[in-house]
């Protein structure tokens, strides 16, 4: 292999020759830069101290837990508490204070309307991640992924999403889940079903499974009911905002379709890296699909019947159905937003609430940074693909942002160095029956390439948009790690 | 205490964790019933789909029935380890599972049942469901002769015995002991209709035969098979032999009785022309094939039904000689003689010939241990005085008429196969065949393209430099111009790390965590 030349020189001529020719070819004059993204700076120190602070507050609980089978809550609640603690220590946390302000302001409006908030403290935090959810995480802890944020259409629905997780909080539901889980398997029945499977010789195996499966289509179970009550109480809590109630059952309707796979992959991949010096291979786009490629079309396990009875949340369908009631109480009636008087035994109020009450600018804006934020995050917690993926969706509907392009190249070089130290398996998904049929095409696109496609692949990608970007740091990085690859290669 | 905390809390854990996540607006996980109960792994290997790694398989126990019959999972991965099918069967408690291999549209498995003294053919669908099932006998005998099989034709982590023979089905090639007599059996079972036949050899006078399966095209099955040969005074001689699986008859046998020379076949490639290249080692009539060592390597160009149309020879002495100092009796300056591993036809028809030296050098203390028990009145040790040394790696290319052009010798350390006294005697063609069956070599397997447009060459190697001083696993890549050269140290963080073949230009890396009790397997493409 030969061995790469190092030096200033080398790269500067070449980088010099890529803004002569390319001056030359494209236009005489370099267009002025617009500001591109750059990702925030996570504050370490903070997250440190907010870790800090709750894992105060889970000692704390610990000791409060139920002395009857301590050893297996605190078993749970350990792993409940890794699970937050892994959350922090990986800064998915997002510490942009203008955008922790808005979403506690956003909090605020479902507190002042809720007077029994008060008296239950909880904290809101963005998270960096790309899936389209969120969650409460145990401790007084919701976390709102940005991945949902950027898909949402106004206030009213991040407050339906908010309200359903204090819902989770208020009504207790993790807890209560660890508490019927704890209680089932120390319970006098359950000890005699197991003694009994345990003294059997044969058929151990069957016995278990119906006796697994039984708990866990009841947990299940509890976990669709807990659902559907956090929808409703949800709903409750914005009645008392001036949110619009509508805002809940288009959210549902909006996670419906979340997952639905619309980017068309390899037409995508085609065009974009079908550079005139280094053209783009149908090999690129081959994959088995047999049983064993990756991309086999499996049967969905058991009966349809069967596959409703373990999900641990109803179709968004029926969740609608369910609170469609609810929401068409107070579906007509004044503007203005009006809380709805409670405990006075008359009707709830009509009133059509808002889709704005914080501020619809910095939300729009909010929603312009997540697009960005996620791709970031997903390529510093080493999930290449991913962060490819989010990228390249970005680049179809923006071919000129400077962010989308650097990382594209970005990535592709991240890919160059992880397959060279075959560290490449840590950063890469693989093709797999259970993906959507497109992301399947990126990451089998991924296991095509060599190195030196790799290489090239980026070199000519960046190359190709110097003139243009010329100007922004994170491109002309991008493209000198590039240009290094590339030599390496050749 | 309650009783079986333990148990049930293991049972368990796997509901546990993915019924209770951060309550979500969505849902994120689903259940895997697998993971609730113990399982006891009996077999796992490689699924093969022409001489490629497509998937693999886990057989286990998972529950008793009664007093004679167990419950077993057969759990099947794709070639990204990801777990696709899922098989429940119940049978003997005395099953193992042999080979799997693949052939597009359905998944063979070659099971033992001690019980019914049976191998068992079961193919399955994509689905899971069982369609077809075949069986024959074996006695204890065969058994014993299973058990000692060792291949020279096969990589690390290949099927030895069982190959798909495109969408049709499979065949499977194992010895066979009918009294005093060796011979060997050829089964073909049917994956689009149930059929299934037989083939034993049956002008076999001397009833002494090995076969190996080498290739197939759409009609035939080509083996390789070593007999014994009276005339030949007891020594062996070898033959290709091609079986029609159509019409179920012997298409054709080649040996060297109207040649010039003796071939002992090491591959076949079926050729776009509907031709198949034979590459073989080639030894002069009084030569013996096992003891002695071979004048070089030769390519025929033959017709299906048995007829050779061309011949090309090339010689250690002198056609290899312009490329590696090689002196008349095909040793090579510093290397040995040269142990042939791979033959790989690229798409625009050059060969390339992989190749491992092994020789002989004194053993400086065995010789001082049987010089010291001959003294003491004690006669020789099992030290040998001399010892059996793996030395380089040698890559061979030959033009698209069959002739050698170019040889690049792949410097690696050094490495002792064989001190015993078993080294002193025997010839060095004998010995090599001994130290592939004993997997000496540090040559582990290849792996690229269906096409070998791309492929890399795999050994281990101990490195003592200044930089690293441990065991590394290296590959030799060819990227269809030009090689280049990779290697993963196998000394990391982890307490341990090794290598196995995977899919096509791939690696599995596992690596095991002991401090963390936790074993991580990743895949990774090679250059």
């Amino acid at each position: 292999m030969r061995s790469y030349v190092p030096g200033l020189n080398r790269h500067t001529l070449i980088i010099a020759l890529l803004f002569i020719s390319g001056s030359f070819i494209c236009c005489p004059l370099v267009r002025a830069q617009e500001k591109e993204f750059t990702p925030a700076t996570e504050n370490a120190a903070l997250l440190a101290s907010l870790l800090n602070q709750y894992q105060l507050q889970y000692k704390d609980d610990l000791n409060q837990l139920p002395s009857g089978n301590r050893k297996d809550y605190t078993e749970i609640y350990d792993e409940r508490w890794k699970s937050i603690q892994g959350k922090f220590d990986k800064q998915e946390i997002y510490t942009a204070t203008d955008a922790q302000d808005y979403l506690d302001k956003l909090v605020n409006v479902i507190v002042k309307g809720n007077a029994e908030l008060f008296r239950r403290p909880f904290h809101c935090y963005f998270s960096r991640s790309y899936i389209p959810n969120a969650s409460y995480m145990g401790e007084g802890i919701i976390l709102f992924n940005m991945g949902l944020f950027e898909r949402l259409t106004d206030e009213s629905q991040a407050a339906f999403i908010l309200c359903h997780e204090i819902s989770h909080y208020l009504l207790r539901h993790q807890e209560k889940s660890i508490d019927k889980y704890v209680t089932s398997i120390n319970s006098p029945e359950m000890q005699a079903q197991l003694r009994k499977i345990k003294g059997s010789e044969y058929h151990r195996r069957e016995q278990l499974q119906d006796l697994v499966k039984g708990l866990t289509f009841d947990s299940r179970r509890h976990s669709r009911d807990h659902e559907s009550e956090a929808d409703s109480m949800a709903v409750e809590l914005m009645r008392h905002t001036a949110f619009a109630l509508t805002g809940a059952t288009s959210t549902l309707a909006l996670l419906d379709s979340v997952d639905e796979d619309r980017t068309d992959a390899e037409g995508c991949l085609q065009r974009t890296f079908n550079a005139g010096e280094y053209p783009f291979r149908k090999k690129w786009l081959a994959r088995d699909e047999g049983l064993l490629g990756g991309h086999a079309h499996l049967k969905s396990e058991g009966q349809v019947g069967l596959a409703d009875s373990l999900k641990t949340h109803p179709d968004c369908e029926l969740r609608i159905k369910l609170i469609a009631p609810l929401v068409g109480v107070a579906g007509a009636g004044g503007a203005g937003g009006s809380p709805v008087g409670r405990g006075d035994g008359s009707p709830a109020a009509v009133r059509a609430g808002r889709a704005f009450v914080v501020d619809p600018v910095k939300f729009r804006e909010l929603q312009e940074r997540c697009r960005y934020e996620v791709i970031e995050y997903a390529f510093v917690s080493d999930e290449y693909t991913e962060s490819l993926w989010l990228a390249l969706e970005l680049l179809q509907q923006r071919p000129a942002d400077g962010y989308a392009v650097a990382q594209v190249g970005r990535v592709l070089n991240g890919l160059y160095r992880a397959q060279k130290g075959h560290t490449l398996g840590k950063v890469v998904d693989l093709p797999a029956p259970y993906y959507p049929e497109n992301y399947n095409s990126l990451l089998q696109f991924v296991q095509n390439l060599y190195l030196v496609d790799l290489a090239s692949i980026s070199y000519y990608f960046l190359k190709a948009r110097y003139p243009e970007l010329n100007q922004y740091g994170a491109f002309r990085k991008a493209l000198e790690e590039a240009a290094r690859n590339k030599m390496e290669q050749d | 205490m309650t009783i079986s905390k333990r148990f049930f809390r293991r049972a368990l854990a796997a509901m546990l964790a993915l019924s209770l996540p951060a309550a979500s607006l969505l849902a994120q996980t689903k259940l895997s019933i697998d993971k609730v109960y113990t399982a006891y792994l009996r077999n796992s290997g490689t699924i093969m789909a022409k001489g490629q790694i497509k998937g693999y398989f886990f057989l286990y126990m998972s529950d008793k029935i009664d007093r004679h019959t167990d419950e077993y999972t057969l759990q099947i991965l794709d070639e990204n380890l990801n777990k696709v099918q899922s098989i429940k069967f119940e049978d003997t408690k005395k099953l193992s599972l042999l080979e799997s291999a693949y052939n597009g549209n359905s998944i063979s498995f070659l099971f033992k049942n001690e019980d019914t003294k049976t191998l068992d053919m079961k193919i399955y669908d994509f689905n899971g469901k069982l369609i077809y099932t075949y069986s024959r006998g074996f006695d204890k005998k065969t058994d014993d002769l299973m058990k000692q099989y060792e291949t020279l034709h096969t990589d690390e982590g290949t099927n030895k015995n069982v190959f798909d023979i495109g969408d049709q089905g499979y065949v499977s090639v194992l010895p066979l002991r009918e009294g005093k007599q060796r011979t060997y059996e050829m089964d073909y079972y049917a994956s689009d209709n149930r059929k299934q036949w037989t083939y034993v050899p049956n002008d076999d006078a001397e009833k002494y035969a090995m076969a190996e399966y080498l290739g197939s095209t759409d009609s035939l099955i080509i083996l390789e098979v070593l007999k014994k040969n009276k005339t030949l005074g007891n020594d062996f001689s070898s033959h290709l032999v091609g079986v029609n699986f159509i019409t179920h008859k012997k298409q054709f046998e080649i040996d060297g009785t109207n040649d010039q020379y003796n071939l002992v076949p090491s591959s076949i490639l079926p050729m776009d022309s509907g031709r198949l290249m034979l590459f073989a080692s080639y030894y002069d009539k009084d030569q013996n094939i096992v003891k002695d060592f071979s004048r070089g390597l030769a390519i025929y160009e033959i017709t299906t039904s048995g007829k050779v149309l061309t011949k090309t020879y090339n010689t250690w002495a002198g056609d290899f000689a312009r490329y590696l100092p090689t002196n008349s009796k095909g040793k090579i300056d510093d290397i040995g003689y040269l142990y042939i591993h791979k033959l790989i036809r690229t798409p625009d028809n050059r060969l390339f010939v992989v190749g491992e030296g092994y020789k002989r050098q004194a053993n400086a203390a065995g010789i001082a241990v049987n010089t010291l028990s001959i003294l003491a009145g004690g006669g020789t040790t099992t030290m040998g005085n001399t010892k059996i040394v793996i030395t380089n790696l040698v890559m061979m290319e030959f033009n698209p008429r069959y002739k050698v052009t170019n040889a690049t010798i792949f410097d690696k350390t050094k490495n002792t196969a064989l001190a015993s006294s078993a080294a002193d005697y025997g010839s060095q063609h004998a010995l090599a065949l001994y130290l592939k069956m004993m997997g000496a070599f540090d040559y582990a397997f290849t792996t690229g393209d269906a096409d070998n447009s791309n492929f890399a060459v795999c050994y281990s190697d101990y490195e003592r430099s200044s930089e690293y001083h441990g065991q590394t696993f290296n590959a030799i890549r060819y990227n269809g111009k030009k090689f280049t050269t990779d290697k993963i140290e196998l000394k990391s963080k982890a307490s341990m790390m090794r290598i196995f073949p995977a899919k096509a230009g791939s690696i599995m890396i596992m690596e095991y965590f002991r401090k963390d009790k936790r074993l991580d397997f990743r895949l990774e493409k090679l250059g």
